[in-house]
């Protein structure tokens, strides 16, 4: 589609686009410190782009000239994101953290993290992956160091800076040759030219595939490339750990499954097991011993930690490694699988964080002691949390029993050479289950429990109820994403 | 000289020096300038392949957005290292350890 | 034509040799006694204080900053006037577009005070600016 005529779909970035500009403008005339204005605006701003997502209807086709594609799966991970998003505002307005901050910029910075995670799910050119990858990180980079005077907070940005521009440089660097291997930047060229390729162009196909593996390892900090992850995740400010634990990482899911999909499997049907086996070497090997050392070392190193928050950091890579599980099996069916987890994902693991901001408030820290006792002190806390860790562990009736279901599905239905892969996933979930559990016994077991009890505020009442009711609901009922999910499951395709 | 293989060479020589410094250095301005170093590898990787390759100008393209990507890049890490160094009293990234590793 | 770069080339050589020849004939001959005293910094004669590596004001890096973006973003501008007779209107709206939302970021900046030589509604953080600027700023650091 040509530039002109994408503009209508392209409706819902332009919205985000507008939400954007208004932000920083009304945070400019904004005379006082009141910041509270700003976030109004941009969280009806978000929410007409929410709506936008949902209106723009049209067959797949691909916007400007090839470099964007426009389909049900770009909108899916959009309508997440978007999700996410205008939780953490909720998050943010309510944490204390931001005390004595400016937070006008805060939430423009937020939009336009999320415009490059819309182009991100929707990438099919090299230069968008690159930009939008970019984007996104630049905007992570200033917000994980949002807090301006506070040492920790300094420090995660620092090393997110350091890792995130090392690792998008070694990204580029394999596009480069990529592009020059197919003479091309956009998906589908890609593929066929590289079904020409002749044998000795291999190496160089397989380096540069390692370097953009790089690249989008980081984004969703799978193992050798997740040095950053816990240290980032514990100086950030805890709204933004929570951010970045669940969107960015949709979308590097996002960008991942289209890249491998349309530039080295079929990446129509998703039905065949096809990966072109004359030019690929053993990429679901690597992806399976990725996604299996990602999850043991996140699960592993989340035992020995005595802070909550850096306890859900590594759970969030492990995490990551499970999603990954899906990865080596590239059937629809793993994808399916991918797109079920990242939704129930983002309930059970913003709440566990909901709860860390509130326990961290209310008790004055965010370390296992904060929470002993803290199920008879505060009785509404406790029950969600523990729902929480249930559901983060894989416990059913909870929705993370229902992505983890499918996602053991889609590893078993692929064929006996992925059942270590399943194997490893279950013995994991059996690891973690310690650590939950052990934010459990301390808020049920240890301490004294004949203090005063402590109810919550009505509005964090709410905030908790809307993140814990679909945690369980859709542990029990979980058709409606399951068609959802179903209806997105639908690519661009070039014929 | 004027040919593909010379500037791949360059290339790569760039970005193995970038790697190194990267490696290396504990600076974190000298990190930054490893990175910018990677980053123009794959400029000249870019241009060079569209101009020898005989492609279209997508290498071109590219480059240009890396540039200003680059730029972004290097004004947001400035700008966090001279907060980094407001605060700490170090660029050093090693010395910045407040939070465990 | 690659013969008059001959020329240019045959220079360089030259210019090369001429600078690197004498150093290293120097370095040959030269005794090398390396005292504390000879490896300093030269300051003039006197006892250097401090470290070279002395701070610039950190506003320079502020406006640096903001030079190099807006800098680059003429980038985009070349490849736009190439092809403007082409496109036309379209292209004059896109551009504008583009340049209205960097005057935004332009406004932004200067509302906040990062174009001011002294800027008024800064809190430094607890490194050694905060002094300086409590010292020279007195009353004028607010918040943020």
């Amino acid at each position: 589609m040509n530039n002109l005529l994408s503009i209508s779909l392209f409706l819902p970035e332009l919205v985000l686009t507008a939400t954007i500009i208004i932000a920083i403008i009304v945070d400019i005339f904004s005379v006082s410190n009141r910041t509270s204005k700003v976030s109004n605006y941009v969280i009806i701003g978000l929410l007409a782009t929410l709506a936008a997502v949902f209106l723009t209807n049209h067959s797949p086709t691909t916007l400007f000239m090839d470099s964007l594609a426009f389909d049900p799966f770009a909108s899916f991970i959009k309508s997440v994101v978007l999700v996410a998003t205008l939780l953490i505002i909720i998050f943010t307005r309510y944490s204390n953290e931001f005390k004595g901050y400016h937070t006008g910029e805060y939430y423009a910075l937020l939009c336009i993290m999320v415009f490059g995670m819309f182009l991100m799910a929707s990438a099919i050119d090299l230069i968008t992956v690159y930009l939008s990858i970019e984007v996104v990180s630049l905007m992570s980079f200033i917000l994980a160091g949002y807090l301006k005077n506070n040492p920790r907070s300094n420090e995660a940005s620092l090393k997110y800076v350091i890792y995130g521009a090392f690792s998008s440089g070694i990204m580029l660097y394999g596009l480069s040759i990529i592009f020059g291997l197919t003479g091309t930047t956009k998906f589908f060229a890609i593929r066929d030219a590289i079904t020409t390729l002749d044998s000795s162009s291999n190496l160089a196909l397989t380096l540069s595939t390692v370097f953009v593996l790089a690249g989008f390892g980081y984004k969703i900090s799978a193992v050798p490339f997740h040095f950053w992850t816990p240290d980032v995740y514990e100086g950030s400010p805890t709204p933004i750990t929570a951010y970045l634990s669940v969107a960015p990482k949709a979308a590097g899911f996002a960008l991942m499954i289209r890249f491998f999909n349309q530039v080295f499997v079929d990446g129509d049907s998703l039905s065949t097991l096809g990966w072109y086996a004359d030019v690929s070497f053993a990429w679901p090997e690597i992806l399976g011993v990725i996604s299996v050392v990602t999850m043991t070392m996140g699960n592993l190193v989340a035992i020995q930690q005595n802070s909550v928050k850096r306890m859900l950091a590594y759970s969030s890579i492990a995490h990551a490694g499970y999603m990954l599980m899906a990865f080596p099996t590239i059937s629809s069916e793993g994808v399916f699988a991918v797109m079920i987890y990242l939704v129930m994902y983002l309930f059970m693991n913003l709440g566990a964080f909901f709860v860390l901001i509130y326990v961290a408030q209310k008790q004055g820290g965010e370390n296992f002691e904060h929470f002993s006792g803290l199920g008879w002190r505060m009785p509404i806390v406790g029950i969600v949390m523990t729902i929480f860790m249930f559901s983060l562990t894989g416990l059913p009736p909870t929705v993370g029993f229902i992505g983890k279901f499918y996602l053991f599905v889609a590893v078993i239905n692929a064929g006996s050479a992925f059942y270590w892969i399943a194997f490893f996933g279950a013995i994991n979930t059996v690891v973690s289950l310690y650590f939950y559990m052990r934010v459990v016994k301390t808020m049920y077991l240890d301490g004294n429990p004949s203090e005063e009890i402590i109810v919550p505020p009505l509005s964090v009442t709410l905030i908790l109820l809307v993140l814990a009711v679909p945690s369980v609901f859709f542990g029990i009922y979980w058709t409606p994403i399951l068609n959802w999910v179903n209806n997105s499951l639908l690519f661009f395709v070039q014929i | 000289m004027d040919n593909l293989q010379t500037y791949l060479y360059i290339s790569a020589i760039l970005f193995s020096l970038g790697l190194y410094g990267v490696i290396t250095r504990r600076n974190g301005i000298a990190v930054l300038m490893g990175v910018e170093l990677i980053l123009n590898s794959a400029n000249i990787n870019f241009v060079a392949f569209a101009r020898f390759g005989g492609m279209n100008f997508s290498g071109q393209v590219f480059a240009l957005f890396v540039i200003i990507m680059a730029a972004a890049e290097a004004a947001v890490a400035l700008a966090i290292i001279i907060n980094v160094f407001n605060n700490l009293d170090t660029v050093n990234i090693d010395d910045a350890r407040e939070l465990k590793l | 034509m690659y013969r008059d770069f001959g020329t240019v080339l045959i220079f360089a050589m030259l210019a090369i040799v001429l600078v690197y020849v004498p150093l290293f004939i120097q370095s040959l001959v030269a005794p090398s006694q390396k005292t504390p005293d000879k490896l300093d910094n030269y300051e003039c004669g006197e006892e250097p204080e401090g470290s070279a590596w002395v701070q610039f004001n950190i506003r320079f890096y502020v406006i640096a900053l903001i030079f190099l973006i807006f800098d680059v973003e003429v980038v985009f501008l070349f490849p736009w006037a190439m092809v403007f007779k082409e496109m036309g209107m379209v292209a004059f709206i896109e551009m504008g577009i583009f340049l209205l939302i960097l005057i935004v970021g332009l406004a932004y900046v200067w509302k906040k005070g990062d174009l001011d030589w002294v800027k008024y509604n800064v809190k430094y953080g607890r490194g050694r600016y905060r002094q300086k600027a409590s010292q020279t700023e007195g009353e004028a650091v607010g918040s943020i």
